[in-house]
């Protein structure tokens, strides 16, 4: 216990000194994050919204297809995306391995069937009246989605959050993708492995806090979104 | 004057299943109209079409001297759709504020934002929500929500408004407002103002013309009268919405399959004075409402069941009957039709 306690105190010192090397692990983590969720959103978003949408015939089969998706394991995407960009892969000319980049590539793939699942169930939510109201004031198609988005926004902010949150704490693909190289590909669950392999755990909880308080920011900044909608 | 609205051999189809068949209906522009029907009678799909938010399976639509197109692959009806605005016999309201619904039409056709405020005004004015122009527009009562869902409508000045059920949902006082509404509309833009409703009497204080649905064609019914009909014990003998019996004129025996009966409130006589011993064709009940209705007067006679018929007004003088006078009706098989 006493352990526990001397390592938790440390690491909340680290995080308040700034610690340069705890500050690269975040801005590398948030910057993936980012990216590959923002990447998976203009990908997901668009998609669900023609699946819930759409006059699919096979829509049924689709959506058990993208459900079955959000079991994916995060090595097997690894692996996955490894075939194609290691040196022998169809890609491994662009030199994406261990780069962020390849991170990016395997996160997208991660929460792209997130994001869209989440977005069929939002749009599939929305009372099909705002559409024909939306049509008989005078709405084209596109007007109409852009109704159907606007009231179906709560659902999208979290689903977006929900895949921020997924990527920002996976660690096989920022592992077998990125290869954990410091200052450069080394996120904040990658570096906790490490840290934790080496019996090193006072940068592993500094990295563990910092992680459950993004996650927690995220989620305030949802439920203000939610409550502004709501005033 | 110029036809609103011109169907001809008008089918919509769904899965192969025929719910609309109007082989021939004009409507006159400027006039009111009441669409009368019983559930899945085909009024939201006629809705529909008449909105242009759906395209028929066969047939023709005029509207205003041009031919609708359809089942074209990607055709747009826009041109047409800002014609008519309908309103939900629950309108639903976009979760933002009363301006921002009434503004979403008005924004749609490019009007611009100082056209845009004083038409928000002015409508508002006209259903009294002036002081709810920042409110929550989905946080508003039923009466308020039916009074919005008009103004939002009445904004983008439609040649025609179709009001599904315009007052199921509302209270009486709303009621009254909502009728006052759609009278004033019709007087003053000379829009055409076509509704349903399951209330006849209300519906004949406001309609100029009304007509009937039935299993998605249209009728010579007057949609009064119409009642449910289970077979009694009895031999000849049905019972009216389940509780009123009713002996049958000769030769008029219930169909098979057949529960829905329809009383001519036109064709029947009526007598003042006690009640009779049963007999085919006949009723006995006392006068709950007499209203007048042009050169005619209704009469509203309860016989456990609540029957309307109508009077001249010679007739009605000559009878000089009051609420409350017991009365007989009696119908002839000329005045019985099986549904």
């Amino acid at each position: 216990m006493n352990f526990f306690t001397a390592s938790f105190s440390s690491a909340i010192q680290l995080v308040f000194s700034l610690d340069p090397e705890l500050l690269t692990v975040v801005k590398v983590s948030l910057r993936v994050s980012c990216l590959s969720t923002l990447l998976a959103s203009v990908l997901g978003i668009p998609l669900g919204f023609f699946i819930a949408h759409g006059h699919l015939p096979a829509k049924r089969l689709i959506i058990t297809l993208l459900n079955s998706l959000l079991a994916l394991p995060t090595v097997v995407i690894g692996l996955f995306v490894y075939g194609f960009i290691s040196r022998r892969g169809l890609f491994g000319s662009l030199d994406l391995l261990y780069t962020q980049n390849a991170i990016i590539i395997g996160q997208v793939i991660l929460i792209t069937p997130l994001v869209t699942a989440l977005i069929v169930a939002a749009i599939s939510r929305i009372d099909e009246r705002y559409a024909k109201t939306a049509r008989t004031l005078g709405a084209t198609s596109l007007q109409t989605a852009v109704v159907i988005f606007r009231e179906a926004r709560f659902g999208i902010c979290a689903a977006v959050i929900s895949a921020f949150g997924r990527v920002i704490s996976e660690i096989g693909i920022s592992m077998m993708l990125g290869g954990n190289i410091k200052g450069f590909t080394r996120t904040m669950t990658t570096a906790m492995a490490l840290e934790y392999d080496k019996g090193s755990f006072t940068l592993a909880i500094a990295l563990g806090l910092v992680l459950m308080t993004i996650s927690l920011a995220m989620n305030v900044l949802f439920n203000l979104v939610q409550g502004r909608g709501r005033l | 004057m110029r036809h609103q609205y011109e169907l001809s051999q008008l089918v919509q189809s769904y899965g192969g299943k025929e719910v609309l068949h109007i082989d021939h209906l004009v409507l006159e522009r400027g006039r009111i109209y009441g669409l009368f029907g019983p559930n899945g009678a085909g009024k939201t799909t006629l809705f529909n079409l008449l909105a242009f938010l759906e395209t028929p399976s066969s047939g023709s639509i005029i509207f205003d001297g041009c031919t609708v197109p359809r089942s074209k692959p990607g055709l747009r009806l826009e041109k047409f759709r800002r014609q008519v605005v309908m309103v939900d016999q629950h309108p639903i309201m976009f979760s933002t504020s009363v301006f921002k619904n009434i503004e979403f039409g008005l924004k749609i056709r490019g009007v611009g934002r100082p056209g845009r405020t004083e038409i928000i005004r002015r409508v508002l004015e006209l259903v009294d929500l002036s002081s709810y122009a920042s409110a929550r527009a989905d946080q508003l009562s039923g009466g308020e929500t039916q009074r919005l869902a008009l103004a939002r409508a009445l904004a983008l000045s439609p040649r025609v408004l179709l009001c599904d059920e315009p007052t199921a949902n509302v209270d009486v006082e709303n009621q009254a407002v909502i009728r006052g509404l759609l009278s004033r509309i019709n007087r003053d833009q000379g829009c055409t103002i076509l509704f349903t409703s399951h209330d006849r009497l209300q519906a004949a204080g406001l309609a100029d013309e009304t007509f009937v649905l039935e299993k998605g064609r249209l009728v010579s019914t007057s949609h009064e009268n119409i009642f449910s009909c289970s077979a009694a014990p009895e031999q000849g003998v049905c019972l009216l919405q389940e509780k009123t019996r009713f002996f049958l004129p000769r030769g008029c025996l219930q169909p098979l399959g057949r529960s829905r009966i329809h009383l001519n409130p036109e064709k029947y006589t009526l007598e003042r004075g006690p009640e009779p011993t049963p007999a085919p064709g006949v009723l006995h009940g006392r006068i709950s409402l007499l209203l007048e209705e042009g050169e005619r007067i209704r009469v509203a006679v309860n016989t456990g069941t609540m029957v309307t018929v109508f009077l001249s007004r010679e007739e009605y003088q000559r009878h000089r009957l009051l609420i409350g006078d017991p009365v007989t009706l009696r119908f002839g098989g000329d005045g019985v039709e099986w549904l």
